[in-house]
């Protein structure tokens, strides 16, 4: 039961010490064998198969780079993760500055506070889809802005109202990610604000600091550690989304996880490693991304003398 | 200066703040507006802010059912979808509290070597683009013959939901503290009654927060679904993206969107007492 004993130097305490040691990995071990299995095995088969590995189909040449090769060679792949980065940084920017916003005002006391505590994790609740479905009512030629638009007589046909959806610049995509991150990112900044509580706030306002001074020297890092585990779950599932891009996208050029899954379902079969190919791709951009992201986090705790 | 230093310090919101709470709430809300509007209509033509035509005037007339009508007849699949989505939702969450448990109280009391590491490794499944994982899975469970099962999907549900269901459940036991077990023993409790008697009515809230939450990731997941179901299972997520995938939206459209909210609206109400803000304060992978 108890390991944080001191470890004497007698052979019964070392046997008790074993038996801790089993007991805690048997614990752990169900949790790590469903993600070892599925999440480890899914990631070496995509590995093994980008390179070559499908012996069910009665290919077998690995190692074999030419999957890659063709893939990194042609210009599409460059436009396509173009795309998918931009969408996914655009939103979790804008995401993460709306989010911020809204937990600092949420800190506050204010009479429909309890409302607003409701309110803004319900977009958290529900699907993506239901986003997407929002934003074609929303935001399509012939949606509400654009009746909006015309009710207050700023056009007069819905083609002269500016095309939001299916467009590579990606605005609907962008604002479904937005309107279901803001929330997410939302709480887990209040849930750091509240753990830090205002002291710290109110002595740089007794010492003189201005508002902008104590948001950016005071509040910001404290915050910080919400910030970025919050739009690192945020990135990558926007990297990695298919839905909005599938149905509010521009088409050719897609985003990544779109071509990868066109590629899967292409009747011709061995285009399937080529796909393989492309979800190993979306892995390692997103890896080394999020893996320099959180570097640079770390480099910068240390700096600040937080371990 | 003074005032200054009272805005600074003031607890109220600033005039900023008000206007921004007021663009939120319409942010968020708004949309559902229309929505509920557009499951109500039988025609609305483009300038019109309000249907020409509504459901009502015309459910008699059709031949087919239409809109409300067609959303809560079997031929939508509406009923089909919800008992698949609360069916997987439940098994998935059962499961992850029974094997997240032992691997959270683990985690929360023990120190072992190479823990960081396997906090790490455990955050891992939040961090990895779903699309690459979903693809891979696909082509795994087609060789195991999990493909379209419930099995396949509950399993591949697991992956983004133990890491949740292990960082909430391990901040409960960190909250909890050894002391009230440690005196139970002492005053001659079993093993059997110290988790019966102390430690299971002291975990209770948070194990609720980490089962509804469990249970939300599992309904919201969409691509997973979509991916290993291969289109005989269907979930309310992938439901609607059906309807949805050619980017029009009719009335029965806007009708299983309405429902597909619902679950979210219930867990919303019920889980704002148990899901803690403070849960998801901790920093990334330490």
């Amino acid at each position: 039961m108890s390991v944080s004993s001191p470890p004497a130097p007698s052979a019964r305490l070392t046997a008790r010490e074993r038996r801790t040691r089993f007991w805690q990995m048997v614990q752990l071990m169900p949790i790590m064998a469903i993600l070892v299995l599925l999440f480890g095995g899914a990631l070496v088969l995509a590995i093994l198969q980008s390179l070559g590995f499908a012996p069910w189909f009665g290919v077998n040449t690995f190692p074999d780079f030419s999957y890659f090769g063709a893939l990194w060679g042609s210009s599409t792949f460059w436009a396509s993760l173009g795309l998918t980065l931009y969408y996914a940084t655009v939103s979790t920017v804008l995401a993460l500055i709306l989010g911020i916003l809204l937990a600092l005002a949420l800190v506050k006391t204010f009479p429909s506070k309890t409302f607003y505590k409701y309110l803004y994790k319900l977009p958290l609740m529900i699907p993506y889809t239901v986003g997407i479905a929002l934003a074609v009512l929303m935001l399509s030629n012939g949606g509400m802005l654009s009746r909006l638009a015309a009710f207050f007589g700023m056009i007069d046909d819905p083609s002269q109202f500016p095309q939001i959806l299916k467009t590579h610049y990606g605005w609907g995509i962008i604002a479904v990610y937005v309107w279901k991150q803001t929330p997410f990112i939302t709480l887990a900044v209040y849930a750091v604000l509240l753990g830090i509580g205002r002291e710290t706030e109110e002595a740089a306002a007794i010492l003189g600091a201005s508002r902008r001074t104590i948001f950016f020297r005071v509040t910001l890092p404290q915050i910080l550690p919400g910030v970025v585990s919050s739009t690192l779950i945020c990135f990558a599932f926007n990297v990695g989304a298919f839905e909005a891009p599938f149905i509010l996208g521009g088409g050719f050029p897609d985003t990544l996880p779109v071509v990868a899954w066109r590629y899967f379902n292409d009747a011709d079969y061995t285009l399937q490693l080529q796909g393989m190919a492309t979800v190993v791709s979306i892995g390692l951009v997103a890896g080394v991304i999020l893996f320099g992201y959180l570097a640079a986090y770390r480099r910068y705790e240390r700096r600040m003398g937080r371990n | 200066m003074a005032k200054k230093f009272n805005i600074a310090l003031s607890s109220r919101l600033s005039p900023f703040q008000k206007f921004y709470l007021l663009v939120i709430a319409g942010f968020i809300l708004g949309p559902f507006i229309p929505l509920v509007i557009q499951s109500f209509a039988f025609r609305w033509a483009w300038p019109d802010l309000l249907p020409g035509t509504w459901w009502l005037e015309q459910r008699e007339k059709a031949m087919a059912p239409l809109a409300w009508d067609y959303v809560l007849s079997p031929y939508s699949r509406v009923w089909e979808a919800t008992v698949n989505t609360v069916f997987i939702g439940t098994i998935v969450t059962a499961i992850c509290l029974a094997i997240c448990l032992p691997a959270a109280r683990v985690l929360a009391r023990e120190k072992f070597r190479g823990k960081s590491a396997f906090e790490f490794f455990l955050s891992l499944p939040l961090i990895v683009p779903e699309a690459a994982i979903g693809i891979a899975l696909l082509m795994m469970f087609i060789r195991l013959g999990l493909a379209g099962s419930y099995v396949g999907i509950i399993l591949a549900h697991l992956i983004p939901t133990i890491p949740y269901m292990v960082r909430m459940l391990t901040a409960v036991y960190q909250g909890l503290g050894r002391d009230f077990e440690e005196q139970a023993m002492i005053l001659g409790a079993n093993r059997w009654q110290v988790l019966r008697l102390v430690t299971l009515p002291m975990l209770l809230p948070g194990v609720v927060a980490g089962a509804l939450f469990t249970f939300l990731v599992s309904t919201n997941i969409f691509l997973l679904t979509f991916f290993l179901g291969q289109g005989q299972i269907v979930t309310l997520p992938t439901l609607l993206f059906s309807k949805i995938a050619g980017g029009t939206l009719d009335a029965s459209a806007a009708g299983i969107t309405l429902i597909v909210t619902l679950p979210g609206i219930i867990l919303l109400i019920i889980s704002e007492r148990f899901i803690k803000e403070e849960a998801f304060g901790k920093g990334f992978g330490n």
